[in-house]
């Protein structure tokens, strides 16, 4: 009979597991359910936008992609039309900001005829190589930025703008 | 560039790079005949103008439209804003309208004039393509201005 009782000690320590392991059950809990969540990847995905270019059309020549979205700016909505120029390198799609790092003019790929295989800033001749860096002594002081892909359907997303990767 | 305190911040720290203004010249009619039209015609050239800043931002600032109905069309004048515009720096001023009135005045030749488009009918794809091709016909106008300096 007194084999059986449980000690003092038996007794905390089971107590503590069982506390223990009902606190790693409520901070794991939430956590699984972020990863896993219908809801919540929805959430995710909309961060990226879907354009209307088709992945397979892609080629190693860089296209310039539409796409828009709605921005809200204090109390005032408005839908925002940007562009991407997007390419082929390999296996990987690469998608560039169009935004000139200099004083954010639009640039165009192969925007100057002398230049046919860089991005041009027509507005004070800035020039960019196909990667996005920027080519020394022209006015911009930094590369393109690049925006995350992503497919669906067999059409590009365009995501966040992330600092190029290529520099 | 637009007239906001972050771009005109910015125009004043880069202003040899800034030197060109577009300024708008908006007709307003509030006639029942003439509003939808007008209305019409207010759209087209607001969004050509921001189209034009958002490929063009680091070179021109595009001004708030100068807008008027018809009895205060006499009251605006191109060139006294231009020669304020030009006080404060800007070496080439252009004014953009779809109102014909201003292709009449003798001797106005900074004054580029655009057939207005009907926008509101159409998807944003296509709606796109119109200011693109719109933007195409007027980019001749200012990198001739730029190259002659
Ligand atoms: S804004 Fe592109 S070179 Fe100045």
């Amino acid at each position: 009979m007194s084999n059986n009782r449980v000690t003092r000690r038996q007794f905390l320590t089971y107590t503590i597991t069982g506390v223990g392991g009902f606190m790693a059950a409520g901070m794991l809990m939430p956590m699984v359910r972020f990863a896993i969540d219908p809801v919540l990847q929805t959430k995710a995905e909309g961060d990226f936008v879907l354009t209307g270019q088709r992945v397979d059309e892609l080629t190693e020549a860089p296209v310039k992609v539409d796409f828009s979205y709605e921005q809200v700016d204090a109390w005032y909505k408005s839908e925002v039309t940007d562009a991407a120029w997007v390419y082929k390198n390999g296996d990987e799609i690469v998608a560039l900001s169009p935004v000139c790092k200099h004083l954010g003019c639009t640039v165009n790929w192969a925007g100057d005829s002398a230049y046919p295989d860089q991005f041009y800033c027509a507005c004070h001749g800035g020039r960019y190589e196909k990667t996005g860096v920027n080519v020394p002594n022209t006015p911009p002081t930094g590369p393109l930025d690049q925006y995350e892909v992503s497919e669906k359907d067999g059409y590009l997303m365009l995501g966040k703008k992330f600092a190029n990767s290529f520099a | 560039m637009f007239f906001n305190v972050k771009d005109i911040e910015q125009f004043q720290s880069q202003k040899q790079f800034i030197d060109t203004a577009i300024v708008p010249l908006l007709s307003l009619e509030f006639a029942d005949d003439r509003s939808r039209q007008s209305s019409s015609a207010a759209e087209f050239l607001m969004s050509l103008t921001a189209f034009i800043e958002q490929q063009f931002k680091g070179r021109l600032l595009v001004t708030p439209p100068f807008s008027y109905t018809p009895a205060l069309k006499d009251a605006i004048r191109p060139e006294a804003i231009k020669d304020e515009l030009q006080s404060a720096g800007f070496k080439h001023i252009f004014f953009m309208t779809c109102d014909h009135h201003w292709t009449t005045i003798e001797g106005e030749r900074d004054v580029i004039w655009m057939p207005a488009i009907p926008l509101e009918s159409m998807d944003k794809a296509v709606k796109q393509r119109i200011l693109e091709d719109q933007l195409k016909q007027v980019i001749p106008t200012f990198t001739s201005a730029w190259t002659s300096v």
